[in-house]
């Protein structure tokens, strides 16, 4: 089956385009760049990294623009995902989607809508399991942005390993917030990955804090 | 032993259908019900059937027939059920139901009470010649067999109500 992989540019969705790549052939990714920071769907701060991701990947990239407010911008990825039947004749999305039923079943009525498989490999796999296989994975990923007061700001752009997992989950039972961020407590950007045949290498980055939230905009990148 | 058959035609499927419901078990064993043997089926203590993607409709190709002589507990989650309907030649009808909705129970059962919300994912629905035990909008969404411990589900219990699982795993 020819499959489209719901691109963040994040963890999730690159385990979850590595699993689904075992069954499936994927060859196209669809990336939604929201501008509203408040995006019930999309908002992640180093979306616009996806470009070069996909490049990373050789893939194709459907990338689309929503203004990100509620309701509108699944018009928007609608649009998108059709674009992607249209043009790269896929049978399928993939998504990284863990636990969420708002995003989930909104990308489920699309899918059927279009008529479209939906997969979903990573749904309600325990997010401590999830970190540790994402590390397991070789995936390279940074932590791009912070969002839980919980969180200390010192985690910004450091890489997710098995040292940054531990800590999570320790924070996370404490706190009950969720360690790999599946309710928006923090958001990652993948740098590396086996699938990516080029390294992503941060050239210039712009750390924003403020209170207990952070960035790690990535503003200048190239591959290697 | 409980036995978890996967209605899932793609194995990509079955991470999202099955592999959560393996989890909250703990100790079942898995097998696709193209590769079903008598064996697997004697040696269970009780089956749950799986639910499946959207877009895949295979399994009601299938003859579940043999799930009329079973005589242990059986579980069909959302295509699980559905399979089940179709043993019993209970008609399917089109019902689109995606998302989270709220499920009342209509008659004491031994998984579930009051109201609560779940997890909906499916297109066709039946429940003719089963008692109903939960609706939600007012159509039944957990039924059983009049005298045998067949039970089916619409929802998708390993989402929101993992006690359902457990209940029937125990």
């Amino acid at each position: 089956m020819k499959l489209a992989v719901l691109y963040s540019g994040g963890k999730d969705s690159t385990l979850a385009l590595m699993k689904a790549s075992k069954f499936h052939k994927i060859v196209c990714l669809i990336s939604v760049m929201a501008e509203n920071k408040e995006s019930y769907m999309f908002h992640t701060p180093n979306i616009n990294i996806t470009k070069l991701q996909a490049e990373a990947m050789q893939l194709p990239l459907v990338q689309t623009v929503t203004k990100g407010e509620k309701e509108k911008e699944l018009a928007d990825l609608k649009k998108a995902i059709d674009e992607a039947k249209k043009n790269y004749k896929i049978e399928g999305i993939v998504t990284g989607a863990v636990r969420s039923t708002y995003q989930a079943s909104r990308i489920q009525k699309i899918c059927h809508e279009l008529k479209l498989w939906c997969f979903n490999p990573l749904w309600l796999k325990d997010q401590v399991e999830l970190l540790n296989e994402v590390v397991e994975s070789k995936i390279s990923a940074i932590i791009g942005g912070i969002f839980a007061e919980a969180l200390p700001l010192e985690m910004l752009g450091k890489t997710v390993d098995k040292k940054i997992v531990k800590q999570l989950a320790e924070i996370a039972a404490e706190h009950h917030i969720n360690p790999a961020g599946e309710g928006g407590e923090i958001e990652t950007t993948v740098l590396d990955a086996p699938v990516f045949k080029k390294k992503v290498q941060i050239l210039k980055v712009d750390k924003k804090t403020e209170r207990h939230a952070g960035i790690y905009q990535i503003t200048e990148a190239k591959l290697t | 032993m409980i036995l978890i058959i996967s209605t899932c035609k793609e194995k990509l499927s079955e991470l999202e259908f099955v592999t959560p419901i393996e989890r909250i078990l703990g100790r079942c064993k898995t097998v696709h019900y193209s590769k079903l043997t008598q064996k697997e089926i004697d040696e269970a203590d009780k089956i749950i059937i799986s639910g499946t993607a959207l877009a895949d409709f295979d399994y009601l190709k299938h003859d579940w027939s043999w799930l009329t002589r079973f005589n242990k507990p059986i579980f069909g989650i959302c295509a699980g059920m559905q399979a089940i309907t179709k043993a019993f030649d209970i008609p399917l009808r089109k019902k689109e139901t995606i998302g989270v909705h709220q499920v009342e129970v209509v008659k004491e059962n031994k998984f579930c009470n009051g109201n609560f919300n779940a997890y909906f994912l499916h297109t066709l629905t039946g429940s003719d010649k089963f008692e109903t035990l939960a609706t939600s909008e007012g159509i039944p969404c957990l039924i059983k067999h009049p005298q045998k411990e067949i039970y089916g589900c619409i929802f998708h219990p390993e989402v929101m109500n993992e006690n359902i699982i457990k209940s029937f795993g125990h």
